[in-house]
Protein backbone atom coordinates (compact mmCIF):
# COMPACT_ATOMS: atom_id res chain seq x y z
CA UNK A 1 0.00 0.00 0.00
CA UNK A 2 2.63 2.60 0.93
CA UNK A 3 4.62 1.66 -2.20
CA UNK A 4 1.56 2.16 -4.45
CA UNK A 5 0.75 5.65 -3.20
CA UNK A 6 4.41 6.69 -2.82
CA UNK A 7 4.44 5.79 -6.67
CA UNK A 8 1.41 7.99 -7.42
CA UNK A 9 3.68 10.68 -5.51
CA UNK A 10 6.62 10.06 -7.72
CA UNK A 11 4.29 10.25 -11.16
CA UNK A 12 3.23 13.32 -9.52
CA UNK A 13 6.14 14.43 -8.76
CA UNK A 14 7.39 13.62 -12.30
CA UNK A 15 4.57 15.01 -13.89
CA UNK A 16 5.05 18.05 -12.03
CA UNK A 17 8.59 18.12 -13.19
CA UNK A 18 7.72 17.71 -16.64
CA UNK A 19 5.18 20.50 -16.89
CA UNK A 20 7.86 22.53 -15.12
CA UNK A 21 10.55 21.96 -17.52
CA UNK A 22 8.19 22.57 -20.51
CA UNK A 23 7.37 26.07 -19.05
CA UNK A 24 10.87 27.05 -18.41
CA UNK A 25 12.77 25.63 -21.56
CA UNK A 26 10.15 25.98 -24.62
CA UNK A 27 12.83 25.40 -27.14
CA UNK A 28 14.15 21.90 -25.98
CA UNK A 29 12.69 18.60 -27.80
CA UNK A 30 10.25 16.52 -25.67
CA UNK A 31 11.09 13.94 -23.60
CA UNK A 32 12.00 11.12 -26.29
CA UNK A 33 10.65 7.96 -26.36
CA UNK A 34 12.12 4.65 -27.77
CA UNK A 35 14.32 3.04 -24.74
CA UNK A 36 14.33 -0.58 -25.46
CA UNK A 37 15.49 -3.69 -24.18
CA UNK A 38 16.59 -6.95 -26.51
CA UNK A 39 16.63 -10.43 -25.37
CA UNK A 40 18.53 -12.76 -26.53
CA UNK A 41 21.56 -10.34 -27.88
CA UNK A 42 22.37 -13.38 -30.51
CA UNK A 43 20.44 -15.92 -32.38
CA UNK A 44 22.12 -18.92 -34.12
CA UNK A 45 19.74 -21.26 -35.81
CA UNK A 46 21.85 -24.79 -36.57
CA UNK A 47 18.69 -27.38 -37.77
CA UNK A 48 15.87 -25.45 -35.76
CA UNK A 49 13.02 -23.82 -38.01
CA UNK A 50 12.56 -20.65 -35.83
CA UNK A 51 12.65 -19.20 -32.64
CA UNK A 52 11.35 -15.24 -30.72
CA UNK A 53 13.01 -12.20 -29.54
CA UNK A 54 12.15 -10.37 -26.87
CA UNK A 55 11.71 -6.55 -27.16
CA UNK A 56 10.89 -4.50 -24.33
CA UNK A 57 9.85 -1.16 -24.02
CA UNK A 58 11.90 0.46 -20.87
CA UNK A 59 10.87 3.98 -21.11
CA UNK A 60 8.19 6.08 -19.89
CA UNK A 61 6.14 6.85 -22.85
CA UNK A 62 4.70 4.52 -24.97
CA UNK A 63 6.38 4.31 -28.35
CA UNK A 64 6.14 2.26 -31.66
CA UNK A 65 9.14 0.38 -33.02
CA UNK A 66 10.16 -1.23 -36.13
CA UNK A 67 11.99 -4.26 -36.56
CA UNK A 68 13.53 -4.70 -39.83
CA UNK A 69 16.17 -6.84 -41.57
CA UNK A 70 19.92 -5.15 -42.04
CA UNK A 71 22.57 -6.35 -44.05
CA UNK A 72 26.18 -5.95 -42.40
CA UNK A 73 29.63 -6.40 -43.54
CA UNK A 74 32.66 -6.73 -41.00
CA UNK A 75 35.61 -4.69 -41.88
CA UNK A 76 39.34 -5.48 -41.38
CA UNK A 77 39.20 -3.44 -38.28
CA UNK A 78 36.11 -5.46 -37.07
CA UNK A 79 33.21 -3.00 -37.26
CA UNK A 80 29.94 -3.59 -38.65
CA UNK A 81 29.27 -1.56 -41.79
CA UNK A 82 25.88 -1.20 -43.77
CA UNK A 83 25.31 -3.13 -47.06
CA UNK A 84 23.87 -0.21 -49.51
CA UNK A 85 21.01 -2.08 -51.83
CA UNK A 86 23.28 -2.09 -55.12
CA UNK A 87 26.41 -4.17 -52.97
CA UNK A 88 24.04 -7.46 -52.08
CA UNK A 89 25.61 -10.40 -53.31
CA UNK A 90 24.01 -13.47 -53.77
CA UNK A 91 24.58 -14.85 -50.18
CA UNK A 92 23.52 -12.02 -48.25
CA UNK A 93 20.06 -11.99 -50.63
CA UNK A 94 19.55 -15.86 -49.82
CA UNK A 95 19.26 -15.00 -46.09
CA UNK A 96 17.32 -12.40 -46.07
CA UNK A 97 14.88 -14.46 -48.34
CA UNK A 98 14.75 -17.05 -46.38
CA UNK A 99 13.84 -15.36 -42.72
CA UNK A 100 10.38 -14.67 -41.96
CA UNK A 101 9.48 -12.43 -39.04
CA UNK A 102 6.60 -10.97 -36.93
CA UNK A 103 5.23 -8.35 -36.26
CA UNK A 104 7.35 -5.97 -38.36
CA UNK A 105 5.92 -2.59 -36.18
CA UNK A 106 4.46 -2.88 -32.89
CA UNK A 107 3.48 -0.05 -30.32
CA UNK A 108 4.34 -1.27 -26.24
CA UNK A 109 3.34 1.15 -23.52
CA UNK A 110 6.23 1.45 -20.94
CA UNK A 111 7.41 -1.94 -19.52
CA UNK A 112 5.06 -4.21 -22.19
CA UNK A 113 7.48 -6.78 -23.39
CA UNK A 114 6.30 -8.45 -27.13
CA UNK A 115 8.09 -11.29 -28.48
CA UNK A 116 9.13 -11.41 -32.13
CA UNK A 117 8.78 -14.82 -33.86
CA UNK A 118 11.33 -15.05 -36.14
CA UNK A 119 10.91 -19.14 -38.81
CA UNK A 120 13.30 -19.74 -41.23
CA UNK A 121 12.47 -21.87 -44.71
CA UNK A 122 15.81 -22.97 -46.68
CA UNK A 123 14.89 -23.24 -50.06
CA UNK A 124 15.41 -27.05 -50.99
CA UNK A 125 18.48 -26.85 -52.87
CA UNK A 126 20.20 -24.37 -50.54
CA UNK A 127 23.82 -24.74 -50.63
CA UNK A 128 26.09 -25.16 -47.11
CA UNK A 129 27.21 -22.41 -45.71
CA UNK A 130 26.83 -19.49 -43.23
CA UNK A 131 23.71 -17.31 -43.79
CA UNK A 132 23.48 -14.30 -41.75
CA UNK A 133 21.26 -11.34 -41.47
CA UNK A 134 20.79 -8.30 -38.66
CA UNK A 135 17.73 -7.53 -37.09
CA UNK A 136 17.39 -3.66 -36.17
CA UNK A 137 15.16 -2.92 -33.49
CA UNK A 138 14.38 1.15 -33.49
CA UNK A 139 11.80 3.43 -32.18
CA UNK A 140 9.68 5.25 -34.59
CA UNK A 141 10.08 9.04 -33.66
CA UNK A 142 6.99 11.02 -32.76
CA UNK A 143 5.69 13.34 -35.97
CA UNK A 144 6.55 16.63 -35.40
CA UNK A 145 5.83 19.39 -37.70
CA UNK A 146 7.40 22.34 -38.12
CA UNK A 147 4.86 24.78 -37.48
CA UNK A 148 4.63 23.09 -34.25
CA UNK A 149 7.79 23.43 -33.67
CA UNK A 150 9.11 26.39 -30.42
CA UNK A 151 7.87 29.81 -31.14
CA UNK A 152 10.54 32.18 -33.57
CA UNK A 153 12.99 33.83 -31.35
CA UNK A 154 13.36 37.72 -32.81
CA UNK A 155 16.27 37.38 -35.46
CA UNK A 156 17.66 34.07 -34.55
CA UNK A 157 16.89 30.73 -35.18
CA UNK A 158 16.60 27.35 -32.50
CA UNK A 159 17.37 24.26 -33.94
CA UNK A 160 15.87 20.53 -32.85
CA UNK A 161 17.71 17.53 -33.38
CA UNK A 162 16.04 14.29 -32.60
CA UNK A 163 18.43 10.95 -32.40
CA UNK A 164 16.72 7.30 -33.51
CA UNK A 165 18.21 5.15 -31.85
CA UNK A 166 18.06 1.35 -31.97
CA UNK A 167 20.42 -2.07 -31.90
CA UNK A 168 20.83 -4.77 -34.37
CA UNK A 169 21.87 -8.50 -33.39
CA UNK A 170 23.02 -11.03 -35.77
CA UNK A 171 20.69 -13.80 -36.53
CA UNK A 172 22.90 -16.80 -37.91
CA UNK A 173 21.48 -19.42 -40.03
CA UNK A 174 24.17 -22.71 -40.52
CA UNK A 175 23.36 -25.37 -42.83
CA UNK A 176 25.13 -28.56 -43.39
CA UNK A 177 28.33 -29.76 -41.64
CA UNK A 178 30.38 -26.08 -41.34
CA UNK A 179 33.85 -25.88 -39.69
CA UNK A 180 36.14 -22.85 -38.55
CA UNK A 181 39.75 -22.68 -36.89
CA UNK A 182 41.10 -19.76 -36.13
CA UNK A 183 44.91 -18.22 -35.45
CA UNK A 184 46.24 -15.48 -32.87
CA UNK A 185 49.93 -13.66 -34.52
CA UNK A 186 51.38 -10.17 -34.64
CA UNK A 187 50.52 -8.45 -31.10
CA UNK A 188 51.54 -5.58 -30.50
CA UNK A 189 50.83 -1.83 -27.88
CA UNK A 190 49.61 0.50 -30.17
CA UNK A 191 49.39 4.55 -29.66
CA UNK A 192 45.94 5.60 -30.23
CA UNK A 193 43.72 8.46 -30.22
CA UNK A 194 42.19 7.83 -26.76
CA UNK A 195 45.22 6.15 -25.15
CA UNK A 196 46.99 3.03 -25.90
CA UNK A 197 45.33 -0.41 -27.14
CA UNK A 198 46.47 -3.66 -27.63
CA UNK A 199 46.07 -5.06 -30.31
CA UNK A 200 46.40 -8.35 -32.62
CA UNK A 201 45.78 -10.10 -35.55
CA UNK A 202 42.71 -12.73 -35.56
CA UNK A 203 42.44 -14.86 -38.62
CA UNK A 204 39.83 -17.36 -39.42
CA UNK A 205 40.09 -20.35 -41.99
CA UNK A 206 36.94 -22.27 -42.88
CA UNK A 207 33.28 -22.03 -43.92
CA UNK A 208 32.15 -20.41 -40.77
CA UNK A 209 31.81 -17.59 -38.51
CA UNK A 210 33.98 -17.94 -34.98
CA UNK A 211 33.02 -16.05 -32.15
CA UNK A 212 34.22 -16.11 -28.67
CA UNK A 213 35.91 -13.91 -25.59
CA UNK A 214 39.54 -12.96 -25.56
CA UNK A 215 41.71 -13.67 -22.83
CA UNK A 216 45.12 -12.01 -22.67
CA UNK A 217 46.59 -14.00 -19.22
CA UNK A 218 50.11 -13.10 -18.00
CA UNK A 219 52.17 -16.12 -16.67
CA UNK A 220 51.90 -16.32 -12.84
CA UNK A 221 48.84 -14.45 -12.61
CA UNK A 222 45.63 -16.11 -12.21
CA UNK A 223 43.11 -13.39 -13.53
CA UNK A 224 43.64 -12.38 -17.14
CA UNK A 225 44.58 -8.95 -17.77
CA UNK A 226 42.38 -8.52 -20.24
CA UNK A 227 38.86 -10.10 -21.11
CA UNK A 228 36.83 -8.78 -24.05
CA UNK A 229 33.52 -10.66 -25.02
CA UNK A 230 32.14 -10.81 -28.35
CA UNK A 231 34.97 -11.58 -30.42
CA UNK A 232 33.34 -11.92 -34.10
CA UNK A 233 35.16 -13.05 -36.90
CA UNK A 234 32.62 -13.54 -39.89
CA UNK A 235 32.88 -15.21 -42.91
CA UNK A 236 33.25 -12.30 -45.51
CA UNK A 237 36.52 -11.80 -43.91
CA UNK A 238 39.79 -14.15 -43.10
CA UNK A 239 41.55 -12.18 -40.98
CA UNK A 240 40.78 -9.34 -38.86
CA UNK A 241 42.41 -7.18 -36.17
CA UNK A 242 41.49 -7.23 -32.22
CA UNK A 243 41.75 -3.88 -31.07
CA UNK A 244 41.50 -3.55 -27.00
CA UNK A 245 41.95 0.12 -25.41
CA UNK A 246 43.82 -0.86 -22.17
CA UNK A 247 44.35 1.49 -18.72
CA UNK A 248 47.59 2.72 -18.27
CA UNK A 249 48.16 0.07 -15.00
CA UNK A 250 47.28 -2.39 -17.43
CA UNK A 251 49.63 -1.30 -20.41
CA UNK A 252 52.57 -1.37 -17.49
CA UNK A 253 51.62 -5.28 -16.86
CA UNK A 254 51.56 -6.42 -20.82
CA UNK A 255 55.20 -7.45 -20.62
CA UNK A 256 57.30 -10.38 -21.12
CA UNK A 257 55.97 -13.79 -21.39
CA UNK A 258 52.00 -13.73 -22.78
CA UNK A 259 49.10 -15.79 -23.69
CA UNK A 260 46.47 -14.84 -25.93
CA UNK A 261 43.56 -17.24 -25.74
CA UNK A 262 40.57 -17.73 -27.91
CA UNK A 263 37.46 -19.15 -26.32
CA UNK A 264 33.94 -20.41 -27.38
CA UNK A 265 31.04 -18.63 -24.80
CA UNK A 266 30.47 -21.23 -22.05
CA UNK A 267 26.62 -21.65 -23.17
CA UNK A 268 28.60 -23.80 -26.41
CA UNK A 269 30.93 -25.49 -24.39
CA UNK A 270 33.52 -22.78 -23.76
CA UNK A 271 36.07 -24.65 -25.78
CA UNK A 272 39.53 -23.44 -27.02
CA UNK A 273 39.67 -21.86 -30.62
CA UNK A 274 43.28 -20.71 -30.65
CA UNK A 275 45.82 -19.52 -28.46
CA UNK A 276 48.99 -18.11 -28.56
CA UNK A 277 52.11 -17.96 -26.35
CA UNK A 278 54.33 -14.85 -26.54
CA UNK A 279 56.82 -12.47 -24.90
CA UNK A 280 55.96 -8.66 -25.37
CA UNK A 281 58.72 -6.45 -25.08
CA UNK B 1 12.36 -4.57 -13.46
CA UNK B 2 13.82 -7.54 -15.28
CA UNK B 3 16.76 -8.21 -12.39
CA UNK B 4 13.09 -8.64 -10.36
CA UNK B 5 11.67 -11.34 -13.07
CA UNK B 6 14.72 -13.09 -12.86
CA UNK B 7 14.92 -12.74 -9.01
CA UNK B 8 11.36 -14.11 -8.56
CA UNK B 9 12.33 -16.72 -11.40
CA UNK B 10 15.04 -18.22 -10.07
CA UNK B 11 13.27 -18.50 -6.13
CA UNK B 12 10.82 -20.07 -7.58
CA UNK B 13 13.10 -22.52 -9.26
CA UNK B 14 14.45 -22.75 -5.81
CA UNK B 15 11.04 -23.25 -4.37
CA UNK B 16 10.29 -25.98 -6.70
CA UNK B 17 13.59 -28.00 -6.24
CA UNK B 18 12.67 -27.98 -2.30
CA UNK B 19 9.57 -28.84 -2.86
CA UNK B 20 10.11 -32.05 -4.91
CA UNK B 21 12.76 -33.34 -2.53
CA UNK B 22 10.30 -33.09 0.13
CA UNK B 23 7.96 -35.18 -2.38
CA UNK B 24 10.65 -37.70 -3.44
CA UNK B 25 10.25 -38.95 0.20
CA UNK B 26 6.58 -39.57 -0.03
CA UNK B 27 6.22 -41.23 -3.21
CA UNK B 28 8.15 -41.20 -6.51
CA UNK B 29 7.06 -38.18 -8.43
CA UNK B 30 8.88 -36.18 -10.40
CA UNK B 31 8.77 -32.18 -11.62
CA UNK B 32 11.25 -30.33 -14.19
CA UNK B 33 11.07 -26.76 -13.20
CA UNK B 34 12.44 -24.73 -15.84
CA UNK B 35 13.64 -21.08 -16.85
CA UNK B 36 15.26 -20.37 -19.80
CA UNK B 37 17.14 -16.26 -18.23
CA UNK B 38 17.97 -14.99 -21.82
CA UNK B 39 20.93 -12.46 -21.95
CA UNK B 40 19.81 -9.29 -22.70
CA UNK B 41 20.50 -5.46 -23.95
CA UNK B 42 19.26 -2.41 -23.22
CA UNK B 43 19.72 1.32 -25.02
CA UNK B 44 18.67 3.83 -23.40
CA UNK B 45 18.80 7.92 -23.74
CA UNK B 46 19.82 9.83 -20.39
CA UNK B 47 16.75 11.96 -19.60
CA UNK B 48 17.15 15.72 -20.38
CA UNK B 49 19.85 15.10 -22.99
CA UNK B 50 19.60 15.89 -26.46
CA UNK B 51 21.74 17.26 -28.88
CA UNK B 52 21.35 21.09 -28.50
CA UNK B 53 23.14 23.94 -30.03
CA UNK B 54 20.61 26.73 -27.95
CA UNK B 55 19.44 29.69 -29.46
CA UNK B 56 21.72 31.02 -32.24
CA UNK B 57 21.53 34.77 -33.60
CA UNK B 58 23.36 35.76 -37.24
CA UNK B 59 24.63 38.30 -37.29
CA UNK B 60 25.55 38.34 -41.29
CA UNK B 61 28.90 36.21 -41.56
CA UNK B 62 29.00 32.03 -41.59
CA UNK B 63 30.01 30.37 -38.57
CA UNK B 64 30.45 27.21 -37.67
CA UNK B 65 28.77 26.79 -34.30
CA UNK B 66 30.27 23.18 -31.75
CA UNK B 67 28.82 21.44 -29.33
CA UNK B 68 31.34 19.13 -27.94
CA UNK B 69 30.71 15.48 -27.06
CA UNK B 70 31.00 17.11 -23.24
CA UNK B 71 28.01 19.71 -24.19
CA UNK B 72 29.67 22.51 -23.77
CA UNK B 73 29.75 24.57 -27.08
CA UNK B 74 32.64 26.32 -28.36
CA UNK B 75 33.19 30.52 -28.22
CA UNK B 76 31.17 31.92 -31.19
CA UNK B 77 32.91 34.45 -32.28
CA UNK B 78 30.66 35.37 -35.40
CA UNK B 79 27.19 35.06 -34.28
CA UNK B 80 25.74 35.29 -31.08
CA UNK B 81 24.96 32.25 -29.14
CA UNK B 82 22.88 31.79 -26.13
CA UNK B 83 21.33 29.66 -24.16
CA UNK B 84 22.51 26.16 -22.60
CA UNK B 85 24.01 23.60 -25.04
CA UNK B 86 24.07 19.85 -24.61
CA UNK B 87 25.10 16.38 -26.27
CA UNK B 88 22.98 13.28 -26.30
CA UNK B 89 23.93 11.16 -23.90
CA UNK B 90 22.98 7.26 -24.35
CA UNK B 91 23.56 4.27 -21.87
CA UNK B 92 24.08 0.94 -23.12
CA UNK B 93 23.71 -2.13 -20.75
CA UNK B 94 24.36 -5.86 -21.22
CA UNK B 95 26.82 -8.86 -20.98
CA UNK B 96 29.70 -7.79 -19.00
CA UNK B 97 32.82 -7.17 -20.86
CA UNK B 98 30.56 -7.62 -24.43
CA UNK B 99 32.70 -5.87 -27.39
CA UNK B 100 30.27 -3.65 -29.47
CA UNK B 101 30.10 -1.14 -32.53
CA UNK B 102 28.82 2.25 -32.92
CA UNK B 103 26.85 3.81 -36.26
CA UNK B 104 26.62 7.18 -36.37
CA UNK B 105 26.39 9.10 -39.10
CA UNK B 106 28.91 11.90 -39.87
CA UNK B 107 26.60 14.47 -41.30
CA UNK B 108 23.17 15.20 -40.36
CA UNK B 109 20.54 17.65 -42.54
CA UNK B 110 18.10 19.96 -40.54
CA UNK B 111 14.99 21.33 -42.43
CA UNK B 112 13.85 25.15 -41.69
CA UNK B 113 11.05 27.36 -42.66
CA UNK B 114 10.45 27.76 -46.29
CA UNK B 115 12.44 25.18 -47.48
CA UNK B 116 15.87 26.28 -45.52
CA UNK B 117 18.24 24.15 -44.81
CA UNK B 118 21.14 23.68 -42.49
CA UNK B 119 24.13 20.98 -42.17
CA UNK B 120 25.31 19.60 -38.95
CA UNK B 121 28.50 17.05 -38.56
CA UNK B 122 28.35 14.93 -35.85
CA UNK B 123 30.91 13.54 -33.40
CA UNK B 124 30.89 10.98 -30.49
CA UNK B 125 32.67 9.38 -28.24
CA UNK B 126 34.14 5.55 -28.88
CA UNK B 127 32.52 2.94 -27.14
CA UNK B 128 34.63 -0.24 -28.41
CA UNK B 129 33.40 -2.90 -25.17
CA UNK B 130 31.17 -2.67 -21.96
CA UNK B 131 33.00 -2.71 -18.62
CA UNK B 132 32.93 -5.82 -16.39
CA UNK B 133 29.68 -5.29 -14.87
CA UNK B 134 27.99 -4.98 -18.16
CA UNK B 135 27.57 -1.14 -18.54
CA UNK B 136 28.75 1.58 -21.18
CA UNK B 137 27.66 4.94 -22.80
CA UNK B 138 28.60 7.29 -25.28
CA UNK B 139 27.96 11.17 -26.43
CA UNK B 140 27.23 12.84 -29.18
CA UNK B 141 28.36 15.78 -30.13
CA UNK B 142 28.37 18.15 -33.14
CA UNK B 143 29.29 20.79 -35.29
CA UNK B 144 26.68 22.79 -36.82
CA UNK B 145 27.01 25.05 -40.63
CA UNK B 146 25.60 28.42 -40.07
CA UNK B 147 25.12 30.41 -43.16
CA UNK B 148 25.64 33.95 -43.47
CA UNK B 149 21.69 34.90 -44.45
CA UNK B 150 20.65 31.49 -42.78
CA UNK B 151 17.04 32.41 -42.86
CA UNK B 152 15.15 32.53 -39.41
CA UNK B 153 13.12 29.92 -37.61
CA UNK B 154 13.10 27.23 -35.94
CA UNK B 155 14.95 23.69 -37.78
CA UNK B 156 14.62 20.56 -36.94
CA UNK B 157 16.42 16.85 -37.94
CA UNK B 158 16.98 13.54 -37.36
CA UNK B 159 19.68 11.41 -36.98
CA UNK B 160 20.00 7.50 -36.08
CA UNK B 161 22.30 5.87 -34.26
CA UNK B 162 22.67 2.00 -33.87
CA UNK B 163 24.31 -0.46 -31.43
CA UNK B 164 25.49 -3.04 -33.08
CA UNK B 165 26.32 -6.20 -31.22
CA UNK B 166 28.57 -8.52 -33.03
Amino acid sequence: MATRSLKRLNNICVGLGMMAAALTLPVQTAQAAGDLLVAPTRIILDGQRGTEVILNNIGSETATYRISLELRRMTAEGKLTAVSPEEVNELEQAAKDMIRYAPRRVTLPPNQPQAIRLGVRAPKNLADGEYRVHLLFRAVPKVTSVTAAPSEQAGGFSVALTPIYGVTIPVIIRHGKLTATAAIANARIEQGDEGQAFAFDLSRTGDRSTYGEIRVVKQGVDEPLLLVRGIAVYPEIASRTVSLPIPADVAAQLKGPLSIQYYEPRNVGGGLIAKTDLVLR
Amino acid sequence: MSKFIKAAVASSVLAASVMGANAAHAATATADARANILEELTVTKDAGTDLDFGTIITTGTAETVVVGNDGTRAACTNVVCTGASDAADFSVTGSASEAVTLTVPTSVTLNGPSGAIMNANLTNTALTALDGSGNGGFSVGGALDVAANQTDGAYLGTFTVTVEYP
